[in-house]
């Protein structure tokens, strides 16, 4: 039986000390804004401007490997790398997102309570395992999918208000969209929290943390890569797809995170 | 409080039983076959130089570490994987760990109370009154990085206290303090033992000031609890007979043959005005200073010289330590 109380006041407390953290709040917020405001921006208005294609990684890639059957016919050649761009390149940036705030945040909240030699007051608690462990976890989602999602808000009264007239009418946000953004990103960013509370078990640094999910969340990125280089493409199918994949993948890592979890080896490695 | 092969007390169930306890890590054991018992509103006092296994026991009586041999029952209940957070519940515990830095003091407590099942109003009445004890309260919205480190000592035990615990393990409680902030928290927890039968295990080796809360006393050394038992009646079995020490305004040397006479035991106290000699009952004291009043020797003081817990320590670490 899980007590949220217990769990809230955790989580409370984790986010009060991550808001006085300058250093840790401030690429949270400035990342994501540099990919749903600058990015987007630049392509709207520079269109498929070699400058552009050439200093974005990947994104001439994707642009030569795009199926023109994708795009609707009645755009024009400008008109359509801007659409290829704001609907299909754009859309793995958001599960990178997650993926980093995860990074930052959980490395943060479970190393780095050991590093300030905080966590051995909370393993005497009546805190149990799972509580502990799903406590911290939501520390990193929940913001993680605050972000993204008010990315994707930002994002899409970006599309609409300035790419929509110039692209003949508002055809943003897709349903691949809602599923990526509601569904996917947020499993993701479980997924990376998990994997790094896993690795923080065994860390004693914030940097070994970091480091090592960063080796642990590869396939996550090897997906987003797969995206930008047009290798796969997100259609509904394939969101939906991962989506359940990717929460088989959670539930499973989060129980063994939770059964391989040992106050002993935590409090004897401080 | 019971020591070795650790048995139920005859009358109600101990709050700590400990019972063959060892802990191994990798080859070396920490912990060997250690077996005490705690009952309510009783202060035991775990010593032991730097290494001996303090730490180690504590954290295999609150179930953070499994021990490789023996059992922990809290409160009558054997300690197991399954009711250890349950049973943390009822337990208190401060160590020298961290409090949480860029909070306030406010902060750092009413997450504790939380954790431990406090409704918001009791959490902020024993804030205010934890605080009001530790002379914290006026800086319930500092941060805990802006304290001293005696105000975070003392924070630290504030923590611990915060929800009533049954049972409270203290390590150190008085490093860092002033004597008159130590002396306010020892009678703190001496008014919690007497109140609300609290019990308590204090781990230290800094035994000035806690020697009058401890009722109860394990003595670690490489692990091993060396001595075990309650405080005067191992103060007595130590030292059988009563220690005083005479000071005379005339001739010592005539009023160490008279004391020779009387009372039979003189020591040798390096001092020309005293006389140190031990009795085995009270009562020979008033015969020996009636004697030195009729032998015309004047008498300034008799003191009773009672070992202490400190006494008692440092005589087990050196009959430990003697080839």
């Amino acid at each position: 039986m899980i007590n949220r109380r217990r769990m809230w006041a955790v989580m409370r407390k984790d986010w009060r000390e991550l808001a006085r953290n300058k250093q840790a709040v401030t690429p949270l917020v400035i990342v994501p804004l540099l990919f749903v405001v600058a990015l987007p921006l630049a392509v709207i208005l520079l269109g498929d401007n070699a400058a552009l294609t050439s200093s974005v990684g990947g994104l001439q890639a994707f642009l030569d490997h795009l199926p023109r059957g994708l795009i609707p016919g009645d755009l024009s050649e400008r008109q359509a790398v801007v659409y290829a761009v704001l609907i299909y390149f754009m859309a793995p940036l958001f599960l990178i997102i997650p993926v980093m705030i995860a990074s930052i945040t959980a490395s943060s909240s479970f190393v780095g309570e050991k590093e300030r030699r905080t966590i051995e007051g909370l393993l005497y608690t009546p805190l149990t395992d799972r509580e502990l462990v799903l406590a911290k976890i939501l520390v990193s989602v929940v913001p993680s999918v605050l972000l993204v999602w008010t990315s994707f808000a930002i994002y899409t009264a970006i599309v609409d208000l300035i790419a929509a007239p110039r692209l003949g009418g508002v055809f943003f946000p897709t349903w691949t969209w809602v599923v990526i953004v509601v569904v996917l990103a947020p499993l993701v960013g479980f997924l990376a929290t998990c994997l790094i509370v896993a690795v923080s078990g065994r860390s004693s640094t914030m940097q070994d943390a970091q480091g090592a999910a960063l080796l642990v969340v590869l396939p996550v990125i090897g997906m987003v890569v797969s995206q930008a280089t047009g290798l796969l493409l997100f259609d509904i199918t394939v969101a939906l797809t991962a989506s359940a994949a990717v929460l088989v993948v959670d539930v499973g890592v989060y129980l063994a995170v939770v059964g391989r979890f040992r106050r002993e080896r935590i409090v004897t490695r401080l | 409080m019971s020591a070795g092969p650790a048995s139920t007390p005859l009358s109600g169930v101990p709050t700590v039983l400990a019972s063959h306890l060892s802990k191994s890590f990798g080859t070396r054991e920490a912990v060997s076959d250690l077996s005490f018992s705690v009952s309510a509103g009783r202060a035991f006092g775990l010593l032991g130089p730097n290494g001996a296994g303090k730490t180690t026991t504590v954290r295999m009586l609150t179930g953070l570490i499994t021990p490789t041999g023996g059992d922990v029952t809290l409160f009558g209940e054997r300690l197991t994987h399954q009711n250890a957070d349950a049973l943390r519940a009822r337990i208190g515990v401060q160590t020298d760990t961290n409090l949480y830095e860029t909070l306030t003091v406010r902060d750092n407590l009413s997450t504790w109370g939380e954790l431990y099942g406090l409704t918001r109003k009791a959490v902020a009445r024993r804030t205010d009154e934890v605080l009001e004890v530790l002379a914290l309260t006026d800086r319930i919205d500092s941060l805990v990085g802006e304290l001293s480190k005696g105000m975070r000592q003392k924070l630290s035990v504030g923590r611990a206290v915060l929800h009533e615990p049954e049972l409270l393990f203290l390590d150190e409680p008085t490093a860092g303090l002033d004597p008159e902030a130590a002396e306010d928290l020892i009678d703190y927890l001496a008014q919690m033992i007497r109140s609300m039968r609290t019990t308590v295990i204090i781990c230290t080796h800094q035994l000035h000031g806690l020697e009058h809360l401890c009722t109860d006393v394990g003595i670690l050394q490489a692990g091993r609890l060396v001595v075990a038992g309650d405080v005067a009646q191992l103060l007595r079995r130590q030292w059988p007979r009563h220690r005083y020490t005479l000071t005379v305004g005339g001739d010592r040397e005539r009023a160490a043959q008279v004391v020779a006479r009387v009372v039979g035991d003189v020591e040798d106290s390096g001092h020309n005005a005293h006389v140190d000699f031990s009795v085995d009952d009270h009562a020979q004291v008033s015969a020996l200073v009636e004697q030195l009043v009729a032998e015309r020797i004047p008498v300034r003081s008799v003191v009773p010289q009672e070992p202490t817990l400190h006494d008692l320590y440092f005589a087990t670490i050196d009959e430990q330590e003697r080839p």
